[in-house]
């Protein structure tokens, strides 16, 4: 019975009474449920969640937002995005002021889509903003292998794409452990996590999204932090096999290549990014167009940085709800519906109103 | 953007399939699915189809909430 096992699992959390345990949700949407169901009310004071980088948008580095808008307003390219890239402050301007201005800047929900926008307006140059982890990279491979098998020379991509292992490497004195992210797992599989357990003593549960998988996960984590042992589970096999899902590695393989990549409050971290190889290049925008090199200068007082290593809870920023709101919002993590400020500030007044 | 959306296969056709999420339809990649049936239900990301989802979270859950009382 559903029932009897998440009252359970609620019991195990609410009436833990151990040592205090640090646990660091890196995906935003588990952030956003864990909000959104109320989960945060029942936790005990010694445990702490902290949350992750693991929002595309937010840990996107003010430099890409500043290329995307270069090419907008300098090259009159039409730059195609996921819509919640829009509002991103750059180091003085966001893509959406940017169309204020004139640019063509389109909102989509899948690189496909932009695909099929340069096929249909054969008269603009189209670039799509690619971001994203292990989970939207395949969808960005797929747009530039089919843009090439149909020689589309009005396409192209500039790319932030970015891969877990090695942020998770770069956090892991943050925690005690992880809620991996569900879905970057249904690519990756479990081996990189067994080696992050047996390597790197790196704890962590692969977590689904529903309230009984929040929950039980948990309790799961919980009770085997007890033990004082590295430990990794996968608590979600109804989507994450073992192995992953072979046809998307072996896509990206094809397509991509590992490079170092900067994080937005991280900086920059070594093989953690993913950039076209080279028989691709004619699709890479930054080849394409001599993209010069910029520098980006983020807001002095925004401290997403902070909050994505999980040193300062969102409300501990200076600027959140002063300055930074959904509405106006100053920092990446205030943007994204994925986002910890964002997260915080719509469900989490509770929190912050008394501090 | 990097929202998983569970959604049922109506159709497919050369690696593209329409599916219904919560009555509202698209048009997905699922060529990177192997052994997708309509009726079938899969995972989002950002249009392509990126896994197979074999069950409800119910036994998964009771499976989980077994292992801790094993445990103890």
């Amino acid at each position: 019975m559903l029932s009897k096992d998440i009252e359970k699992a609620k019991s195990i959390i609410m009436n833990y009474d151990g040592p205090p345990i640090k646990i660091m949700e890196v995906c935003g949407t588990h952030t956003h449920e864990i909000f959104k169901l109320g989960i945060r009310n029942i936790l005990p004071n010694n445990i702490n969640l902290i949350s992750g980088p693991g929002c595309p948008v937010c840990v996107t580095p003010t430099e890409f937002i500043d290329e995307a808008i270069y090419l907008a307003l300098e090259k009159n390219i039409t730059i195609c995005t996921f819509g919640d890239l829009i509002r991103v402050p750059g180091t003085s301007s966001s893509l959406g002021d940017a169309r204020s201005k004139g640019a063509n800047i389109q909102m989509v929900y899948s690189p496909l889509d932009s695909v099929e926008y340069a096929i249909n307006h054969p008269e603009q140059q189209v670039v799509f903003l690619s971001v994203g982890f292990e989970t939207t990279t395949p969808a960005s491979c797929i747009a530039v292998r089919n843009a090439k098998n149909i020689e589309l020379k009005n396409f192209s991509i500039l790319g932030a794409n970015k891969t877990m292992y090695q942020a998770y490497l770069a956090l892991k004195d943050a925690a005690d452990a992880y809620i991996y992210p569900g879905h970057v797992c249904t690519m990756t599989g479990m081996s990189e996590l067994y080696k992050l357990r047996d390597e790197e003593n790196v704890s962590g549960a692969v977590t689904g999204f529903s309230a009984s998988e929040i929950l039980s996960s948990l309790a799961y984590i919980i009770s085997e932090t007890q033990k004082n042992k590295p430990f990794v589970a996968n608590l979600y096999p109804r989507v994450v096999t073992e192995e992953g899902l072979i046809k998307a590695k072996t896509l990206v393989e094809n397509t991509m290549e590992s490079c170092d990549s900067i994080w937005r409050g991280l900086g920059i971290i070594e093989k953690s990014g993913m950039k076209l190889k080279k028989e691709y290049i004619d699709y890479d925008a930054r080849a394409k167009y001599d993209i010069p090199k910029i520098v980006g200068k983020p807001n002095k007082g925004c401290k997403c940085g902070e909050v994505l290593r999980g040193d300062i809870k969102p409300f501990e920023c200076p600027l959140f709800s002063k300055g930074c709101t959904p509405e106006h919002p100053i920092g990446a993590c205030m943007v994204s519906n994925e986002g910890a400020c964002s997260a915080y500030y719509k469900y989490g007044e509770n929190l912050w109103k008394k501090n | 953007m990097c929202v998983g959306l569970s959604a049922r296969v109506d159709k497919i056709k050369n690696g593209m399939a329409v599916v219904d999420a919560s009555g509202v339809k698209r048009e997905i990649s699922t060529e990177l699915i192997e052994n997708l049936y309509p009726g079938d239900y899969v995972m989002v990301h950002a249009g392509i189809a990126i896994a197979k989802i074999s069950s409800t979270d119910e036994d998964e859950v009771n499976k989980i909430m077994e292992t801790i009382k094993d445990a103890k």
